[in-house]
């Protein structure tokens, strides 16, 4: 009926211009939006560093620029991931379990003060196959037997744990012995921190599976509408899960790197990374709806929040006023940020 | 059953799976009902436990290593309780084993001084006997609460900052900046750490300037942020690192390992472990590790299991005991890399089997190398 009225309505030739006037300036608002946001957190992001340069001028040296970049890398690699998760609209809680697991994989199969076997490459490809496993074993029990992400992931940053501790066992802290590796995550390459180009190229591969290939054009769908998806016969299901593996075996990756970083072997490896990863992926503006985001907006998340912790120290903060001096900071960083977007910010109940 | 059927039981299955794991994290019973008694109790009623705040740091181990060898000795079954870091954890699951109804001889060491008194109080309703160790609120006595409250115990914070100090202090010939890792802030076990530190450098070693302190919760990762922080802050105007425990200090060196400058900066912490011992004989960086505090988690469990396991078999009565046998500070010894050799004696495989039988011939206090060396009320800060 109403198909028929509408029909007859555009065949007696009625004028829309008014219409596509209206949705060319909602294109151009929505444009200018995406623009504004992370421009408003760039503009954030600049004005701490003018601040924090002013009180310590220590801040603005090459050393403490190499410093905050190493800090960064390991949230960084474990964001790319989170940031895909939350695009398809899930959460991914298991990153520090992730972490543990696969870093204690790694340490107690290479060169370490506990003797053992030292099996090279293969460690690597062992532990990170620790991290694909438990990465799988979260997207087949959240997709197959939709639990929600939130608690499947909750449960595996548990086993994660677990597997690390039993690893672990009652023995010496495994020291790292490969003279190479030892120290190599802060060693300056080409003017930049090792662990950073690390997390550059991963966040170059980021950038290219969400833009240029299926899994990241149709994580985005997901989170705009599965419904939609799925009637397209998209692969809604395989994706998720692939999405899931990636993301544990980034967040490995981050704990291999973490171990490496302190030298030594331990089951809490990743310990405070979820409170960096998961806010750095808000802050960016990535909705936790899923479907709106990107990883370069969460680039700049875990920089403003790296930027903020290393600049509390320097400028001298009293460490008993810390936590609450960088919560208010973050929530006026967020207010500004997010300013062009207040209207519409999904999570604002 | 038709297929749709067949998948909704699967899933309810599922759901009944993912359930009970999550309950099974925090299964909370009623304490038992049985009133606090003091009589004498049959030891083959009797079950040792062991609380301890994580299996992961290598000084829960030792405590669990302790009560293992206390309970192979004493011929008494052990439960080890894994607090997970969590005081909600660690009263749970203390409160289930006591519903179980065996009298429990118990050692705590708590996550938070908050929750001695609950732990106090449902040992108490079931009957047993328990000693707390390193955390309790300073006003909550032992003597106040009845005989059930058997003890409790800890080696002095004061002493083992003091000694880390004077490390540091004569190894940087009294001056010289220096940069502090507490470990959780409201921690009384890392502040007496710090008070004691802070005391020996103002009064002895005025030529010592402490730069900052940056709390590291107890977290070797955390500690190692921190200290590549302070590395950007301070460069090489750093000349010693104090960490309030031997994790953190870990995380620390590798902080100035990797920015070149271990050779030039001397380290001291309490714990003395294992892996420490490595790392002092090695002479690792320049010999970067000059002071240590020497004290063993399996020593601490025995003793705290020991003095309780003596109250519930009425060989000690606890209420006529001097005031320093129920709140009691144990020796720390403080250790310098000339006298590293001496302790080596602690950490072979049989030390914690050694260690008991000798505690079970001297009695609780007066055990080398830890013994009594004072108590009977809260620890006493250095004035400011």
């Amino acid at each position: 009926m109403v198909h028929n009225a509408l029909s007859k309505q555009s065949a007696v030739g009625i004028d829309t211009t008014a219409i596509r006037i209206r949705e060319s300036v909602i294109e151009r608002r929505a444009r200018f939006r995406g623009l504004a946001e992370p421009l408003s957190l760039l503009m954030a992001l600049a004005v701490l560093i003018v601040v924090f340069s002013l009180l310590n001028e220590r801040f603005l040296t090459t050393s403490n620029f190499q410093n905050v970049l190493t800090q960064s890398a390991i949230p960084l690699i474990v964001a790319v991931g989170a940031t895909l998760v939350i695009l398809l609209g899930s959460i991914d809680l298991s990153v520090e379990g992730v972490m543990g697991a696969t870093g204690m994989t790694w340490i107690l199969l290479s060169a370490n003060s506990r003797g053992g076997v030292d099996l090279g490459p293969w460690a690597w490809v062992i532990a990170l196959g620790v991290a694909l496993v438990l990465g799988v074993a979260s997207g087949l029990i959240f997709t197959a037997l939709k639990v929600p992400s939130f608690i499947v992931t909750l449960g595996m940053w548990y086993v994660g744990l677990g597997i690390a501790t039993m690893l672990y066992g009652t023995d010496l802290l495994p020291r790292l012995e490969d003279e190479g590796l030892k120290g190599w995550t802060s060693r300056i390459s080409f003017g930049l921190p090792n662990s950073f180009w690390v997390a550059l190229l991963v966040i170059g591969l980021g950038i290219l599976v969400l833009r240029s290939t299926r899994i990241g054009r149709v994580t985005l769908a997901i989170g705009n509408s599965e419904t939609i998806v799925r009637s397209a016969g998209l692969p809604a299901f395989r994706v998720k899960v692939a999405v899931f593996a990636i993301a544990a075996l980034l967040s490995g990756l981050g704990g291999i790197l973490a171990t490496v970083q302190l030298d030594i072997g331990s089951p809490t490896v990743g310990s405070g990374v979820l409170f960096i990863v998961i806010p750095a992926v808000v802050i960016g503006g990535t909705h936790l709806g899923g479907g709106k985001g990107g990883i370069l907006r969460t680039v700049l998340g875990v920089f403003l929040l790296t930027i903020l912790n290393n600049g509390l120290i320097l400028s001298g903060v009293e460490s008993s006023y810390q936590s609450a001096v960088t919560g208010a900071i973050l929530v006026a960083a967020i207010v500004f940020a997010a300013w062009s977007q207040r209207d519409r910010l999904r999570v604002a109940k | 059953m038709s297929l749709k059927n067949k998948r909704s039981v699967f899933r309810l299955a599922a759901f009944a799976a993912v359930a009970t794991l999550a309950l099974a994290g925090c299964t909370s019973t009623a304490g038992g009902v049985a009133a606090g008694s003091t009589g004498p109790i049959a030891k083959e009623d009797l079950v040792l436990v062991a609380s301890v705040i994580n299996t992961t740091n290598p000084y829960f181990i030792a405590n669990i290593e302790g009560a293992k060898a206390l309970s192979k000795k004493l011929d008494i079954p052990l439960e080890i309780i894994d607090s997970q870091g969590s005081s909600q954890t660690e009263i749970s699951k203390i409160q289930a084993i006591l519903a179980q109804g065996k009298k429990v001889v118990m050692f705590v060491n708590t996550v938070a001084s908050s929750d001695t008194p609950t732990i106090v109080d449902a040992v108490k309703r079931a009957g047993g006997y328990v000693s707390i160790w390193w955390n309790k609120p300073d006003n909550f006595e032992p003597w106040d609460s009845g005989d059930n409250f058997v003890a409790f115990q800890k080696h002095p914070g004061v002493d083992s900052g003091r000694c880390n100090a004077k490390a540091i202090g004569d190894a940087l010939g009294g001056k010289g900046n220096v940069i502090m890792f507490p470990g959780v802030q409201d921690s009384t076990t890392s502040q007496t750490r710090v008070a004691g530190f802070e005391a020996e450098m103002r009064e002895n070693y005025p030529g010592i300037k402490i730069l900052e302190n940056q709390p590291s919760n107890w977290d070797p990762q955390l500690a190692n942020q921190n200290a590549k922080d302070l590395i950007a802050k301070y460069g090489d105007e750093i000349n010693g690192v104090w960490s309030a425990d031997d994790g953190m200090q870990l995380g620390a060196i590798q902080a100035f390992d990797d920015a070149g400058l271990l050779d030039k900066v001397k380290f001291a912490s309490d714990g003395l472990y294992p892996d420490t011992v490595e790392l002092m004989k090695k002479g690792y960086g320049n010999n970067a590790i000059v002071g240590e505090t020497f004290h063993r988690g399996y020593m601490a469990s025995a003793i705290g299991l020991y003095t309780a396991y003596l109250a519930a078999t009425g060989e000690i009565v606890p209420s006529e005991l001097p005031k320093e046998k129920r709140t009691s500070f144990f020796d720390i010894k403080c250790v310098t890399p000339d006298t590293l050799d001496e302790y080596l004696k602690y950490d072979t495989p049989t030390a914690a089997a050694d260690f008991v039988d000798k505690l079970v011939e001297t009695g609780p206090w007066d055990t080398e190398p830890a013994t009594l060396i004072g108590g009977g009320g809260p620890e006493v800060l250095p004035k400011p």
